[in-house]
């Protein structure tokens, strides 16, 4: 039955490139928009959740994966990554702006504002996204069903995307663009601003003040030229702005909680919805964070001591205390009712969730730090009507595993992204035998 | 103030004129003190003091009715002479480039005419040492060459006409730059990122550096033996001649080290190398503090109202160091690292007094310690006869603030007490 099952299936991902319509019978469902259904059903068809229920009914034809001892879970998110769009990243920091400056072009240096320095607001991840960077497989095979990519190399660094983490063509992977603008906050320059304008912190904080004011003008102008172009002079074409406009959100780093305190402020002066993202000392914030009412994004990265640290050094007890501390940030804010969710920073798949996990050890329920990898990450960012539960309506993207996700070594059974359905290779690397980007090994 | 030079303008008394004291309080520092008691001096040197002391004829005879009598105190670093305005380029002869320059001599370009001498003397400080260098520069990684030698300090009187009358140990130590493994990179703007330079490489780099003293102090050693040995073809380098004081051990190396990597192997290389050694500007000795008491190292401390080195380090860690110093049996002085803030001396060390270090070792750390730890102990540093007289006739403790210095002697000269800073105060006390 099971070899005539998996014939069945090769049979149709060889021919149709349609998912098939999959039920899941009698599994536990983690729906994480609602509570747990110890024994459902869920029928996936045409890349969609038909249907989540324990009485669902099987339609006729449909794959059936019986479901005793399974657990389904929404496939789970990375809230930053640069999947697709970057190669991966070398050791060292991700977050903020040490790798955006150390990636930036050699560009004359900027003498102010007007001449948009590190700014790339208009680009798009989703432009960039291509399909076969290997590590989407690895992803996927970790659990990883989307990812929110971002380019990350400036003030204004670029829009992002929510991307589906499987498929060949990269317009069909792409659930929302823009999705966000990232932004850095660091000053750059510095060597006595060599670099050019701003080279402080305070000079960034004046130029993201700065862009606003100037975003704020230009569309009145805009406006009044486009009520009545005659006798009025053209404004000028800004693509930062448009940029910084079409962006909707702003994604702004704050470790510390005096970087969190300070972002806020410069965040709500803006007038546009923002993320704060890092966040390594909530744990001491989270007051702070539920006044603003403010989302953020978590780097699964917990800071450790450099492996290249002089043995000797004494560290700071500041230091000290955010290495401890810092994975207690989650469960800090969840009691506190921040909305959170995770990101990877950098890391590889396995990396990104151990580093979950250690929010579970200090007190962070599993079915919690799932939802900050699902539900969550789909609020966060806007997509929630379509990823993140395991609803009626939502984009089949589904974890089926044996026990718990986020164990050392979960027992990822199946994986289905857009419908369709993925099994992990063992090592959870991608197998150099298959077709790059596609991956489908159908069971 | 005004009473000292009302005696002054009164009864002038010229260098090398014999002299009694009388009626003082004496505190000797090596000695208990003596009420009432006398000291007598001739040709610039103590001839005795005591309760009772016999006066030659013709000598004139100071009343110091009330006053007291200390050794005059000892500034162990300062760029004293050398370095007037740090800021103004011109007014500074200190870090000489070269990689070794131990033949620069800070005794050769001391400026008896510094503003500086007659403002830090007037608290008592009677001589001092001047390095040849600052410490704090020349301490970053890479770039240009860094010195390494650099140069002999001296141990100068705060009153002459120029510096052969002044300098009284003319090569009081080789001041050295110890090489580091420096991981910070710290920028001015956004101070010190961690672990900037992975720890392998810096380690590289200051083995090489290393490297390169261990091997200039072998090309002296043998340069040393050519001479013993008139050798044939013997060349003499001013570099290398330089360097046989300390080969020979009349002179230490004068080598500032914070904390307890430094200190270790700044130790370890002096006994491989078989120099004395100084420690200056110990800040974080750590568990160091019985290496360098085990192998009776002598240290220079820095001010006690230094900020502390590291942001956890306890608030009382500088105001409290000498005293875990003395508690450990080590021999210290005091000195301030620049010459402004130079004439603060015994305010410094009044610091360390209120944070565990008994008064009087206080006071022979200013004085007899700091004279033998330079070399001038058998000069300076005490009233013992036949001393260089030099002394302050003071209306109190020396260490407290609101002490008036009423006279004060150097080489047995009355020198003026006026300065800079006396001047400035007149010009503008006298605006109407």
């Amino acid at each position: 039955m099971k070899q005539f099952l998996l014939f069945i299936s090769l049979a149709m991902f060889s021919l149709a490139q349609t998912p098939v319509t999959v039920a899941i019978r009698n599994a536990k469902l983690v729906t994480i928009s609602g509570p747990v259904i110890a024994k459902g059903t869920v029928v996936l068809r045409n890349g969609l959740i038909e249907e989540a229920s324990e009485n669902a009914t099987v339609p006729d034809g449909a794959w059936v994966i019986e479901g005793d001892g399974l657990t389904v879970y929404p496939g789970l998110i990375d809230s930053i990554s640069n999947i697709g769009i970057a190669p991966p990243a070398p050791t060292g920091p991700v977050t903020g702006a040490i790798t955006a400056t150390a990636l930036a072009p050699p560009a004359p240096p900027a003498r102010g504002p007007e001449d948009r320095p590190r700014t790339t607001s208009w680009e798009r991840a989703a432009d960039k996204f291509r399909s076969n960077d290997p590590r989407i497989e690895s992803a996927r095979n970790a659990g990883f069903t989307s990812a929110v990519i971002f380019p990350t190399t400036g003030i204004f660094a670029g829009q992002g995307a929510v991307v589906n983490l499987a498929g060949d063509n990269p317009s069909k992977m792409i659930i929302e663009s823009p999705a966000g603008q990232y932004m850095t906050l660091t000053g750059g320059g510095g060597a006595g601003g060599a670099r050019g304008f701003p080279s402080s912190g305070m000079g960034v904080y004046a130029y993201v003040r700065q862009i606003f004011i100037d975003l704020d003008y230009y569309e009145r102008t805009k406006a009044a030229y486009q009520a009545n172009p005659s006798g009025k002079q053209r404004p000028a074409y800004d693509r930062a702005l448009e940029g910084v406009k079409e962006s909707g959100r702003l994604l702004m780093p704050a470790t510390s909680k005096v970087e969190m305190e300070r972002v806020i402020k410069l965040a709500s002066e803006l007038k546009m919805p923002f993320v704060l993202y890092g966040v390594h000392e909530g744990y001491r914030a989270a007051s702070v964070l539920k006044q603003a009412n403010a989302s953020v994004l978590i780097s699964a990265k917990w800071p450790t001591r450099p492996p290249t640290a002089d043995p000797e050094a004494e560290e700071p007890l500041r230091t000290l205390e955010l290495r401890e501390s810092a994975a207690s940030t989650p469960v800090t804010l969840n009691k506190e009712g921040v909305k959170f969710a995770f990101y990877s920073d950098g890391q590889t798949p396995a990396e990104f969730l151990k580093g979950v996990r250690l929010a579970v050890t200090r007190g962070l329920s599993h079915d919690d730090a799932v939802k900050a990898m699902t539900l969550s990450a789909a609020e966060i960012h806007g997509v929630s009507n379509r990823l993140g539960s395991i609803e009626k309506g939502k984009i089949a993207n589904l974890v089926v595993t044996k026990g718990d996700l986020l164990t050392e070594k979960p027992a990822i059974q199946y994986v289905f992204v857009d419908g369709m359905h993925y099994v992990p290779t063992a090592d959870g690397a991608p197998t150099p035998t298959a077709p790059q980007g596609t991956g489908r090994r159908p069971r | 103030m005004k009473f000292a030079n009302l005696l002054f303008l009164a009864a002038p008394i010229f260098a090398q004129e014999a002299f009694v004291l009388r009626n003082v309080t004496i505190h000797p520092v090596t000695a208990p003190e003596i009420a009432g008691g006398s000291i007598s001096v001739a040709n610039g040197k103590i001839v005795e003091y005591g309760a009772k002391v016999a006066a030659a004829k013709n000598v004139k005879v100071i009343d110091g009715k009330g006053l007291h009598v200390y050794p005059g105190m000892i500034n162990c670093a300062t760029l004293m002479g050398i370095s007037e305005v740090t800021s103004v380029r011109e007014s500074n002869d200190t870090n000489e480039i070269g990689e070794f320059v131990p033949q620069v001599r800070a005794v050769i370009a001391f400026n008896p005419d510094s503003e500086h001498v007659p403002v830090t003397r007037v608290n008592g400080i009677t001589s001092v040492v001047t390095m040849p260098a600052s410490l704090t520069e020349g301490r970053g990684a890479g770039g240009a060459a860094q010195s390494i030698l650099r140069g002999q300090a001296a141990v100068v009187h705060m009153d002459g006409w120029n510096w052969e009358d002044m300098g009284i140990n003319r090569n009081a130590g080789l001041l050295m730059r110890f090489p580091q493994i420096v991981t910070a990179r710290v920028s001015a703007f956004e101070g010190a990122t961690a672990a900037a330079i992975p720890f392998a490489d810096a380690k590289k780099i200051y083995d090489a550096e290393l490297k390169k003293v261990d091997n200039f102090f072998d090309a002296a050693r043998r340069y040393q033996t050519a001479k013993l040995a008139k050798a044939a073809d013997f060349k003499p380098n001013v570099q290398y001649e330089a360097m046989l004081p300390l080969l020979e051990g009349k002179a230490p190396l004068l080598v500032p080290a914070e904390r307890e990597r430094t200190i270790r192997e700044v130790i370890a290389f002096a006994k491989k190398q078989k120099v004395k050694l100084i420690l200056l500007d110990v800040q974080k000795p750590g568990k160091s503090i019985d290496l360098i008491k085990e192998n009776n190292i002598p240290v220079v401390v820095g001010k006690p109202t230094n900020l502390p080195l590291d942001e956890d380090d306890p608030y009382d860690a500088a105001y409290s160091l000498p005293g875990q110093l003395y508690k450990a049996g080590i021999k210290f002085a005091f000195g301030t690292y620049d010459n402004q803030f130079a004439r603060n001396l015994p305010f410094e060390a009044a610091f360390a007094v209120a944070y565990g270090l008994p008064y009087e070792a206080a006071m022979k750390a200013l004085t007899i310690d700091a004279a033998e730890i330079f070399g001038v102990g058998n000069v300076t540093g005490s009233l013992d006869k036949g001393k260089s007289a030099d002394f302050v006739v003071t209306d109190g403790d020396p260490l407290e603030v609101k002490t008036q210095v009423k006279m004060l002697f150097i080489n047995g000269k009355n020198v003026a007490l006026d300065n800079r800073q006396t001047r400035l105060y007149e010009k503008y006390n006298s605006r109407k």
